[in-house]
C-alpha cells in the first residue's frame, strides 16, 4: 500500500532525501508487484495455452512421425524421426478425396438448408402470434432431447422405405434434424432483438411481409444467420454415426471414411490418421477464420433484449 | 392459471411434446427388426449376384487378399459380388440394423463372438447340409454353431492366449515356460528383478480389455455360467481376482493397460508376457523397432492352477454366415470355396498369417513350416473354448459389467468378494433381460 502522509520539503521545495528514497522504494515495490502479477498472468496463459494446444501439437507431431517412432515407449515429446510420407500418401488416396468432396457437399447443403428453414421458422415464432406457437417452439426443441440412436433408427427405417438410403438427400435431411432446432431458437432470439416498430414502419411504407423479411430483417440478422450456418456446417462436417449408417462407401463423409480407412480390428494407423485429421480440419479452421467475427456477434445477439 | 393448475398454453405444449413422443415411438416400432417373423431378406435365392459384407474389406492388411478372392470368384462364376464393409468397432450394430432392415443379403463375415446375436434375428441360413463337405476341424466347426445349428462356415479359427518373449525370459534365467500359476508368479518376480522398467506381464487392466480375466477365472475353477446360472461370485472367481490384485499391487502387472498398450510394451521389449490373438505376432512385431522380436515371440499355454489341469484360452476367429434370400445359393458356394479351397486358404494364410479352419488347410506345407502357427494351434487353440456369454445378445454389457468390478478391485475401491458378487448379480440381470 502507498503512503498517504505528507512528504517534508526542503527550502527549494524538493522532497528531502529520505522522502525521495521512500518514494523510490514505493515505486520499485509497485514495479515489482506489477512484474509479479504480469508473470503470474503470463504463466497462467502459458499453462492454459499449453493445455489447449498440446493435443494439436501431438496431432502434428504424430502426423510427421513414422509408425515405428509413434509407438516408442516412453513417448518422446519432440519426435526425431520425421517424415512427410503420411501427407503425400493422402494426396494419392482417391477414396479419401471422394470422402472429402462428399463432406463438403453435404455439410454445405445442410448449413444452407438449416439457415433457410430456421430463418422462416424463427421469424414466425418471433414476430407472429398464433395459437400453438409456443407448443410448436417447444416441440422443435424437444426433438433435441431424444437420443441420437433413437432418431437414427427411425430415420433409417423412413429412408429405407422411401428408397433414399445411400443418397446425399438422406444425409442432408438427417443432419438437418439435429442442426435445425438450435438454429431456429438462435435465430428467433436474434429476431426478437429487432424492434417491431421497424417492421411497422416498413408496412406503412408499403412493404409486404415477404419484402420486410428479405429486405429489412434478413440483412439485420445476417451475422446471426452466418453463425447458425457455421454451427450447422460444423455439426454436419463432424457427424460420424448418421453418415456411417445412412450412406454407403460412395456417399460417405470424412469421419466414417477416416475410421474405415485407418482404424482396423488389430491396428490403428495413427500417423496417417493424424495427417488426415489435420488436413480435413483445414476447411473448418478457414471457415472460422473468415466468419468468427459474425460467429461471436451472432451467438450473443439474442442474449440481451433492449 | 386455471383451477386445475394447468394453463391452456401449458396443456397445448405438453400435448405437442406428447405427439412427438408418440410419433417417435410409433416410428421406432415400425422399424423394429422383424426377427424370426420375417425369415428372409427377400430376393431370388438362385441369383448369381450377391453381397459380401466384411470389416476386413476396409483394412489395409486384409483388403487386397479378400478382393483377390472376390475377383477370382466373379471371373470363374460370371457373377457380381458387391463388397460392403463397416469399421470393426461399429460392425455389430450396423449389421444388426441393416440385417433387420432387409438391406443385407448374401455372405456375411462374422466374429465368432457375434454369431449368436446375429442368428437370433432369424435371418441366417442353416448351413448344416454343406458344412460336412468342408473338412473342417471339430473345434472350427463348433465355432459356427449356435443352438445346435450350423449358422457359420469357419474361415479362420484361432484363440486368444499368452505370448512370451523368449529373449527376456532367457535374460531372467527362465529356461522353461511356467506351467502353473505358482511357477508363473515366481517367473514374474524374476522378470521384475531385471529392472529397467520391465512390466513382467502386460495383462489387461483397463475396462476395454478386462474380459481377459475370464480365462483366469476359469483357470481358478469358475465356470462363469453353469446350467444357465451365472457363477461369477463363487470362491473360484474371487480367488482369481484376488490373485490378479496381488499381481497388480506387487507391480508384476501394470495399471491402465489395454491390448494396444500391451503390444506397445511388448514391442519395446518392456514386457515378457501378454495376451493376444494369434495374429498378435504380426501386429506387434510390425510396430516394433526390434526386427528380431518376431523370432523371440512364443505361444505359451496359460498356466494352470494344479499340474494336470486343462489350460484355458478363449476361442477366437471368424465365420462366414449366409443371409436367407437374394443370392443365398451362390453365396453359400462362395463361402464354402473361400473357407476350404486349399489354394485359396494357403494364399490367404500367406498374406495374413491367420490359421485355416480345415484339416487339409492346416496340413499345407506353408502352414506347417510356420512354427509359431503350429505351436499356437497345438498349445493354445487345442483347448480353447468360446465364452459362455456369447450366446446372449447382451454379451458386451456382461463383459463390461464384470470388467468394471474387476477394475474397482484393482484400484482398491472394493473388495474382491463384494465386487464379484456384484458382477455376478449384474450379469444375471442382463441375461434375464
Amino acid at each position: 500500500m502507498t503512503s498517504t502522509t505528507s512528504t517534508p520539503l526542503s527550502a527549494a521545495g524538493r522532497p528531502q532525501p529520505s522522502a525521495a528514497r521512500a518514494g523510490h522504494r514505493t515505486r520499485r515495490r509497485m514495479r515489482k508487484d506489477l512484474l509479479r502479477s504480469r508473470i503470474a498472468a503470463w504463466s497462467a496463459v502459458a499453462v492454459i495455452g499449453a493445455f489447449g494446444l498440446l493435443p494439436v501439437y501431438w496431432l502434428l507431431a504424430t502426423a510427421l512421425s513414422t509408425p515405428e517412432s509413434t509407438f516408442q515407449f516412453p513417448p518422446k515429446l519432440i519426435p526425431t524421426d520425421l517424415t512427410l510420407g503420411n501427407f503425400t500418401a493422402l494426396a494419392e488416396n482417391d477414396q479419401l478425396i471422394k470422402y472429402m468432396v462428399n463432406s463438403l457437399v453435404v455439410a454445405s447443403v445442410t448449413a444452407v438448408l438449416s439457415v433457410v428453414v430456421a430463418t422462416y421458422m424463427g421469424y414466425s415464432f418471433s414476430k407472429f402470434r398464433y395459437r400453438g406457437r409456443r407448443s410448436l417452439m417447444h416441440l422443435v426443441l424437444a426433438s433435441q432431447m431424444f437420443p441420437q440412436a433413437l432418431l437414427l433408427v427411425t430415420l433409417y427405417a423412413v429412408f429405407s422405405s422411401f428408397g433414399m438410403l445411400n443418397t446425399y438427400t438422406a444425409l442432408v435431411l438427417s443432419f438437418t434434424t439435429f442442426t435445425m432446432p438450435l438454429c431456429v431458437w438462435m435465430l428467433k432470439g436474434i429476431f426478437d432483438t429487432i424492434p417491431d416498430a421497424l417492421l411497422e414502419a416498413a408496412a406503412i411504407d408499403g412493404a409486404s411481409r415477404w419484402r420486410t423479411l428479405h429486405s429489412i430483417v434478413a440483412p439485420l440478422a445476417a451475422p446471426g444467420m452466418i453463425a447458425a450456418g457455421l454451427f450447422a456446417f460444423v455439426r454436419g462436417w463432424n457427424d460420424f454415426i448418421f453418415a456411417l449408417t445412412l450412406a454407403d462407401k460412395e456417399k460417405q463423409t470424412l469421419p466414417p471414411g477416416l475410421v474405415s480407412t485407418y482404424i482396423g480390428e488389430f491396428q490403428t494407423a495413427w500417423p496417417q490418421l493424424m495427417a488426415a485429421s489435420l488436413v480435413v480440419s483445414v476447411p473448418v479452421i478457414v471457415a472460422f477464420m473468415f466468419l468468427q467475427r459474425y460467429l461471436v456477434g451472432g451467438m450473443t445477439a439474442g442474449s440481451v433484449k433492449s | 392459471m386455471t383451477p386445475s393448475g394447468i394453463s391452456r398454453r401449458g396443456a397445448l405444449r405438453m400435448f405437442g411434446i406428447g405427439v412427438l413422443g408418440a410419433a417417435g415411438a410409433g416410428a421406432l416400432g415400425a422399424c423394429a427388426p422383424s426377427g424370426a417373423g420375417s425369415p428372409s431378406n427377400g430376393g431370388d435365392p438362385k441369383s448369381k449376384n450377391f453381397d459380401f459384407t466384411s470389416w476386413s474389406l476396409n483394412e489395409e492388411a486384409a483388403k487386397p487378399s479378400i478382393e483377390k478372392i472376390i475377383a477370382a470368384w466373379e471371373k470363374a462364376e460370371k457373377s457380381k459380388i458387391r463388397a460392403v464393409s463397416y469399421p470393426y468397432n461399429e460392425y455389430l450394430s450396423q449389421l444388426t440394423l441393416k440385417l433387420g432392415g432387409g438391406e443385407t443379403t448374401g455372405a456375411v463375415h462374422l466374429d465368432i463372438a457375434w454369431l449368436a446375436a446375429m442368428a437370433q434375428m432369424g435371418k441366417l441360413a442353416d448351413l448344416g447340409p454343406v458344412a460336412g463337405q468342408g473338412g473342417y476341424t471339430d473345434v472350427a466347426l463348433n465355432s459356427g454353431v449356435y443352438d445346435g445349428k450350423q449358422y457359420g462356415l469357419p474361415w479362420n479359427t484361432g484363440s486368444i492366449g499368452v505370448i512370451a518373449n523368449s529373449q527376456l525370459l532367457e535374460k531372467a534365467g527362465i529356461k522353461e515356460h511356467p506351467a502353473t500359476v505358482e511357477e508363473f508368479e515366481a517367473a514374474l518376480r524374476e522378470l521384475k528383478g531385471l529392472g529397467g522398467g520391465v512390466v513382467p506381464y502386460a495383462a489387461a487392466t483397463k475396462v476395454a480389455q478386462l474380459k481377459d480375466i475370464f480365462p483366469w477365472m476359469q483357470t481358478f475353477g469358475c465356470k462363469l455360467l453353469d446350467g444357465g446360472k451365472v457363477t461369477i461370485g463363487d470362491d473360484a472367481s474371487v480367488d482369481a481376482v484376488t490373485w490378479y490384485k496381488k499381481l497388480h499391487d506387487e507391480k508384476l502387472i501394470a495399471a491402465d493397460v489395454d491390448r494396444f498398450d500391451a503390444r506397445a510394451l511388448f514391442g519395446q521389449g518392456k514386457a515378457a508376457f501378454y495376451d493376444d490373438a494369434i495374429i498378435g505376432k504380426g501386429v506387434t512385431s510390425a510396430q516394433s523397432a526390434d526386427k528380431t522380436l518376431a523370432d523371440a515371440m512364443q505361444p505359451m499355454e496359460r498356466p494352470v492352477l494344479r499340474a494336470g489341469d486343462t489350460p484355458q484360452a478363449l476361442l477366437w476367429g471368424g465365420v462366414i454366415a449366409i443371409v436367407k434370400g437374394k443370392g443365398q445359393d451362390a453365396a453359400t458356394e462362395f463361402a464354402l470355396h473361400t473357407t476350404t479351397d486349399r489354394a485359396t486358404t494357403s494364399e490367404y494364410f500367406a498374406a495374413r498369417a491367420l490359421p485355416p479352419s480345415t484339416t487339409a488347410g492346416l496340413a499345407a506345407p506353408e502352414v506347417v513350416k510356420d512354427t509359431f502357427t503350429t505351436e499356437w494351434t497345438r498349445k493354445i487353440t487345442r483347448t480353447a473354448t468360446g465364452s459362455p456369454f456369447w450366446q446372449f445378445a447382451q454379451n458386451a454389457q456382461i463383459e463390461e459389467a464384470v470388467a468394471k468390478q474387476v477394475q474397482a478391485v484393482l484400484v482398491g475401491r472394493t473388495k474382491p468378494k463384494d465386487a464379484m458378487r456384484q458382477a455376478g448379480e449384474e450379469a444375471a440381470a442382463l441375461i434375464k433381460r
